[in-house]
């Protein structure tokens, strides 16, 4: 290890929960959360999403913890060598690749999204975005529509290099230059310091936007049904019926697998910065809590509420209709025009609010890739992290001329975004429980925790969680991979898109192999023959 | 709203409020452990 690596570890224990919590809230905690509840039963949508939350995202949670912390024990920081340490192998090893391509691979698209929040944000500061208070709210709806493919580029490839789009690569710009130099900074100087600001600051703006729509009243009373109440009541009004549908149960179940970002490869890597006995236990379930808090408590009461006060009922649920991105994007700023004097404020807040969220979830997305290069090559941070730069940059250039449709970028977030954020928590928790050992996970967990984590936990870590991620694998893979796979082969943005992800992963495994080859050589147990204290 | 809608959302509310104070006030009241460096 060089000394450098030494050095590299979390400032304090605050700092390394706000950083999984910021990794964990995006904005899919503000936005595809309220448009999934609303879809799946209102308010009887949280019987299978706390469940799922206590089934599988906060066990899971505490496994990737426990690996990190014990992989950090014997200098191991990459996800590929602390899956070789549990997994005692190169199956594992080279499984555990998966978790540095996950997060390098989403962070090709995510900073692009992350960029429309920013380029949003800009717009609203210095006046909005093009729609005319006053009209008609289908001449809003146009005018809203019109921004939104111009700053994402979707009706063409390369026009996002021509013209008034040009905006949005030089927002790219702004916004991956601010996540380099943090990275840059490296853990405790860089991505520590920039979540310990941004974490509360982000809370301040969802406080004050969340105080601004329950303080909406009725604010036409010519439309008195469209009120505060009424739209708490799109949101929250059970519907027990859909309990009785399966679609229920998996929805919720992946809305909390992707939100909690268990399986995504981050936790496994910053866990491996914490001391031998430091607590992991209540750091996974606070990080936890936070995000389900920016999840429940501000994304649920929120997004749908707004909408429904000034769209109506018809207005939220065509809405819905469109997805996350078509009512965080297209739909809300429409919303925000209603607001007459407030627009722009509640624009620019709810923007930067959600530039904040995408942010700091980018930010941990580079550190695993990092880690492994260092890892395996001994370079520097500044070296490995040029590199991994390098790569980031190559993957934003293609996300960015590739936009028809959001071909390129919907085919890295399903395949890699997706489907082998599946594929990795399943390998985790299958290794964790079955080679680690439940009983050494157990005991591992439990060093120098704050909390006792109930003993019931180590049934549904062992059996449950497994058992609920291998249905769902075999079930997915026997129905839809092989349709995936054609569809993800149909236009020129996903066939390249195809491609970037095989150019990663054969990146990785190569690094991997010879990764393996020098930790050797340097007697670093790699395949934990002896066990860590 | 149903007052089952109301029951939903301040259940659901008082449940992540709750939560997330709790941790963090147990989280900044245990103190860190005081030991050598992750590395081996």
């Amino acid at each position: 290890m060089s000394s450098e690596s030494k050095n590299e570890e979390w400032g304090s224990k605050l700092g390394v929960i706000l950083a999984v919590a910021g990794s964990a809230v995006g904005l899919g905690n503000f936005l595809r959360f309220p448009g999934q509840a609303a879809a799946n039963g209102g308010g009887a949508f949280l019987i299978p999403y706390f469940c799922a939350l206590f089934l599988l995202g906060i066990p899971i949670g505490w496994a990737e913890w426990t690996m990190g912390r014990y992989g950090g024990k014997k200098g191991l920081h990459g996800a590929p060598m602390i899956m070789g340490a549990i997994g005692k192998g190169r199956l594992a090893r080279y499984l555990g690749v998966l978790g540095v391509l996950i997060p390098l691979g989403v962070s090709t698209y995510y900073v692009f999204i992350e960029t429309w929040t920013f380029a949003y944000f800009l717009k609203y500061l210095s006046g909005g975005i093009g729609i005319v208070q006053g009209t008609s709210i289908a001449e809003q709806t146009a005018a809203s529509g019109s921004f939104y493919a111009a700053i994402t580029g979707s009706s063409g490839d390369g026009t996002l290099f021509t013209g008034d789009s040009l905006y949005t690569v030089i927002s790219w710009v702004v916004v991956f230059a601010v996540n380099i130099f943090f990275v840059y900074r490296g853990l405790s100087k860089g991505i520590e310091k920039f979540v310990s600001f941004a974490m509360p600051i982000m809370a301040v703006c969802a406080l004050i936007v969340l105080v601004r729509v329950l303080t909406l009243g009725t604010p036409d009373p010519a439309v008195p049904e469209q009120n505060v109440v009424n739209g708490l009541g799109y949101m929250w009004n059970p519907d027990f019926s859909a309990l009785g549908n399966f679609k229920t149960w998996l929805a919720a179940a992946s809305q909390i697998f992707f939100s909690l970002s268990v399986g995504f490869g981050v936790i496994i890597n910053y866990s491996s910065y914490l001391k031998k006995k430091d607590d992991v236990a209540l750091s996974a379930l606070t990080a936890n809590a936070t995000n389900e808090l920016f999840e429940v408590g501000f994304g649920g009461m929120i997004t749908l509420t707004a909408a429904f006060v000034f769209l109506g009922l018809s207005g939220t649920t065509a809405a819905v209709a469109t997805g996350s991105f078509g009512l965080g994007f297209n739909t809300l700023p429409v919303v925000f025009a209603q607001m007459g004097a407030f627009e722009n404020i509640i624009g620019a807040l709810w923007f930067f609010m959600l530039w904040l969220a995408a942010i700091t979830s980018s930010l941990s997305m580079y550190q695993p890739a990092i880690a492994h290069l260092k890892e395996a090559t001994n370079w520097s941070h500044r070296g490995a992290t040029t590199v991994i730069a390098m790569i980031g940059t190559i993957g934003a250039v293609l996300t960015l001329w590739f936009t028809a449709g959001g071909a390129f970028w919907s085919t890295v977030d399903f395949w890699v975004g997706t489907y082998l954020i599946f594929v990795l928590a399943m390998v985790q928790i299958i290794y964790f429980a079955w080679v680690f050992g439940i009983d050494r996970g157990w005991r591992e967990l439990h060093q120098g925790a704050s909390i006792r984590v109930p003993n019931i936990f180590k049934f549904i870590m062992k059996w449950v969680a497994p058992a609920y991620l291998i249905i769902v694998f075999v079930g997915f893979t026997v129905q839809n991979f092989a349709a995936s796979l054609q569809a993800s082969w149909s236009s020129t943005g996903s066939r390249v898109a195809m491609l970037t992800i095989a150019g990663i992963l054969a990146y990785l495994l190569v690094v991997t192999f010879f990764g393996e080859k020098r930790l050797r050589a340097a007697g670093v147990d790699i395949d934990d023959r002896t066990p860590a204290d | 709203m149903t007052t089952l809608g109301w029951i939903f959302m301040t259940t659901s509310l008082v449940l992540v409020w709750g939560g997330t104070f709790w941790c963090f006030k147990k989280v900044l009241t245990s103190p860190r452990a005081k030991e050598e460096d992750s590395e081996p």
